[in-house]
């Protein structure tokens, strides 16, 4: 279970996260969702220890998040990291040495799925095909979970269709999904648990079919609860 | 088999449990014969990528079919729809119940004697072309 207590972030004399608090299970799909700016992104990145948090906790499994941590969570970032000048192939071979849990059989199961080409260059990618790309270097590596930061922004239909099916496979059975989005789109029958944030706080977290069944409520419903009102 | 198109295209609501939605939708194919007495069902890894839901509440339905005697799991062999006719007798009169009690809740809003309401049932109901 990755556990975030009462994290708190300045930044630019703002309150980014003002003591967010929710934890996301192994085993099930947690959406963490927010309107532009409510600290999403800045939330995955305090997990993976990529920016300083001026207070709370983060607990991956009980554990302090440490140097083997990045075995043990793969982080999808909001768009590819890899330099331009790259081929996918020497990508690959990038992650292998980077990564002891590269599981280069399942990163060449996902070369196909999404029909991607070794011989192209990361510069070359159009968005959709970067945005699979990226996905695919996350969920090549045998990880208990897995952080994904807005993994469908500004992508066309056709992309998001191959990215949500991923959502319904093997692929992510057993591990443990945290992903940001700001709109929930085509993903409300596909997640299992929703955290709401607004104002650097959270203001619900939910079990989705626990809302529908006591409330009648849809994902959508409580979304519009919180930032309508 | 029952693979393939027939699953997918399940139109989901948004305000039901997912899992719960499922459920009904076998209950529907059961009542229908679509799934007949002993037939395979698609395993739980199958009906996630066809119904297009995550692995987790494919395993919710599937516990929830097995509790309610739906569907049997022996050991490693693929699950299967009931033969005991005492559940398949259940869910019809379940479903069927349901419907009764639709029509009856919309009916009852427009307050015409039961004596019409019957015969315009009645007659619709012969009149209509037989499915399947």
């Amino acid at each position: 279970m990755i556990e975030v207590t009462d994290i708190r972030k300045r930044y630019r004399r703002r309150d980014v996260l003002s003591g967010v608090t929710f934890a996301a299970d192994k085993g099930q799909i947690t959406c963490l969702i927010g309107l532009n700016g409510a600290g999403k992104s800045t939330i995955l990145k305090a997990i993976m220890g990529l920016t300083p948090i001026a207070g709370g906790s983060i607990r991956i499994d009980g554990q302090a998040p440490g140097p083997k941590l990045y075995e043990k969570v793969a982080f999808v970032p909001d768009r590819l990291t890899m330099p331009s000048g790259m081929k996918l192939i020497e990508a690959h071979r990038f992650m292998a040495d980077f990564y002891a849990g590269w599981n280069g059989e399942r990163a060449g199961e996902l070369m196909r799925f999404f029909g991607l080409s070794y011989s192209d260059r990361i510069g070359s990618l159009s968005k959709g095909t970067a945005a699979k790309f990226n996905l695919l270097l996350g969920l090549s590596q045998d990880s208990d979970y897995i952080l994904m930061d807005e993994p469908f922004a500004g992508i066309d239909l056709f992309s998001r269709e191959a990215i949500t099916e991923v959502f319904t496979s093997e692929l992510i059975e057993g591990r443990g999904v945290l992903f940001t989005t700001h709109e929930i789109g085509e993903m409300e029958h596909l997640i299992d648990r929703a955290v709401l944030l607004q104002g650097g706080k959270v203001e619900r977290a939910f079990d989705c079919d626990e809302m529908r069944g006591a409330e009648g409520k849809s994902v959508i419903d409580v979304m519009r609860e919180v930032y309508r009102a | 088999m029952n693979t393939g198109d027939e699953w997918k295209e399940v139109p989901f609501n948004s305000r039901d449990p997912v899992y719960l939605q499922v459920v009904r939708h076998f209950k529907e194919r059961i009542a229908t014969g679509r799934l007949s007495a002993g037939q395979v069902v698609p395993s739980r890894r199958e009906l996630g990528a066809l119904m297009k839901i995550n692995p987790n509440t494919v395993q919710k339905a599937y516990k929830e079919m097995e509790e309610q005697r739906l569907i049997m799991t022996e050991g490693n062999s693929p699950s299967k729809v009931t033969s005991d006719a005492e559940v398949l007798s259940r869910i019809r009169a379940e479903l069927l119940g349901e419907a009764v009690q639709a029509f009856v809740a919309s009916v009852r809003k427009i307050d015409v004697p039961i004596d019409e309401l019957l015969q315009l049932v009645k007659r619709k109901y012969e009149e209509a072309p037989e499915h399947d």
